[in-house]
This record gives structure tokens, C-alpha cells and sequence, in this order.
């Protein structure tokens, strides 16, 4: 199974879903030397949003990769209206869509919490290392207290260069 | 004539800049590579993006191989 983190974010911004980068790509971006097997996004759940989505990844066959039945990420108004995360399996890989970051909060302070990254095939917004830091402290998972350390350091240096955090 | 800095560091042990924070130091002594965050700092983002895109298709080249060969 490929992931392909650039064509995933292409697709997303071509149907102008409203999203923040989150998770290890973020930390990757921030000059982490990780890898990471998925895509992490906060996204605005809402319909109109969560419909944008579905456009994005519609002839991907997209699937609910946590359902023991692999169930086809198909929206209805209901399931636009109670959904809370989408966790997807596509053609290009896996994506994480949550509605609210722990350590965090909703999508509108992760919003607030991000900064514009320019990449040849868009602007994207990705969370700031302060609140990148905050989210894997209360994840709290080894992996996650890993990446604290190294994001604090990058942190440390970013901040003795004057670099936008 | 090598020095025995100089000899360390070839066999592998982080020159730690002088510069280096209390959280910089803190991620070496842990066992984190310094050297590449130092080389992934210089890059852009997109530059990260893709090197990360490279060595994730690397892992899981890998992976399914080894899938492949745990099948026969």
C-alpha cells in the first residue's frame, strides 16, 4: 500500500477542504527527522466541508480502515452531522481526518494555533511547534514523548535563529 | 595526522555543536541522530516533505517484501 502525502494534499486542496496539517507530517515540515506511515489532518467538520472531502478521495475507494468490514466512506446529512473523526484507507495511503486535537482543542483553536507553509503545489496550514509539542505531551504514547524531545530542540534551535515556530 | 576528535567522530560520535541548548543536548544524549535534524533544518519544507516521501516508500518497499517472503 503507497502513501503518497504530496498527492493527498493536492487533492484536498483542489476541493478546498478547510484542514491543518497535524501529526508527523507536521513534525516532518518543522524539520523533524521522523517518518511516519499516515497522513494527520484537522479538518472542519461540518457538511459542506466533510462533503469537499469526499469529492477529494471519492475514486480513491476510500474506506473507514478501522471498521472490521472496511466499510466505503460514503456521507449521508446524518453522518456529516455526527461524525467526530474519518479514519481512511485510499488508493494513495492513509488519512487521518479528526475534528479536534488533544492538547489542543477544536478546529478553530488548531486553526488559530497554525502557520502558512508555501509548497510548490499549494499553501497549507500546519500546527505551530508549540501546539505540535502540546498534542504529542498529551497523547502521551513513547513514540509521542520521543518526538517531544526532538521537537523541543528544534524548537530551541528555531528560536536561537529567529525562525517562525 | 587524524586527531582522536577528529577519529570519533568518523566512527560515528556527534560533534555537539557549541552552540547547542539544554533541549538540543537533552535529544542527543536520548539517542536522536542530531546530525540529520541539523541536515533537515537547512532544507525547505518541501524539500523535507520529500525526503520523508522517499524514505517512507523505502519502508514500505521493505515491508511488503518481507509480507511477501513471510507468504511462501
Amino acid at each position: 500500500m503507497p502513501q503518497n502525502d504530496k498527492a493527498i494534499l493536492s487533492r484536498l486542496k483542489e476541493q478546498k477542504v478547510e484542514f491543518v496539517i497535524i501529526g508527523g507530517v507536521c513534525g516532518v515540515l518543522h524539520g523533524a527527522s521522523l517518518v511516519t506511515l499516515d497522513l494527520d489532518i484537522c479538518c472542519r467538520f461540518n457538511r459542506e466541508n466533510l462533503r469537499r472531502l469526499e469529492v477529494a478521495v471519492k475514486d480513491l475507494h476510500p474506506r473507514h480502515r478501522l471498521t472490521a468490514n472496511k466499510l466505503p466512506f460514503e456521507l449521508t446529512d446524518h453522518l456529516c452531522d455526527t461524525l467526530k473523526n474519518v479514519y481512511l484507507n485510499t488508493d494513495l495511503g492513509i488519512l487521518d481526518c479528526l475534528s479536534e486535537v488533544l492538547g489542543v482543542g477544536g478546529y478553530e483553536e488548531v486553526l488559530r494555533q497554525s502557520i502558512p507553509h508555501s509548497l510548490s503545489y499549494g499553501e497549507f496550514r500546519i500546527l505551530n511547534l508549540d501546539a505540535l509539542i502540546a498534542s504529542k505531551s498529551a497523547v502521551g504514547r513513547g513514540k509521542d514523548l520521543d518526538a517531544v524531545k526532538l521537537l523541543q530542540a528544534i524548537k530551541e534551535r528555531k528560536a536561537q535563529q529567529n525562525e517562525l515556530l | 595526522m587524524i586527531d582522536a576528535a577528529t577519529w570519533a567522530q568518523i566512527n560515528g560520535e556527534y560533534a555537539m555543536p557549541p552552540d547547542a541548548g539544554p533541549a538540543w543536548r537533552a535529544a542527543a544524549e536520548y539517542g536522536f541522530d542530531m546530525s540529520l535534524v541539523e541536515d533537515a533544518l537547512r532544507l525547505t519544507p518541501e524539500q523535507r516533505l520529500e525526503q520523508h516521501q522517499r524514505a517512507l516508500d523505502l519502508i514500505l518497499e521493505v515491508k511488503e517484501a518481507g509480507e511477501r517472503h513471510a507468504a511462501k
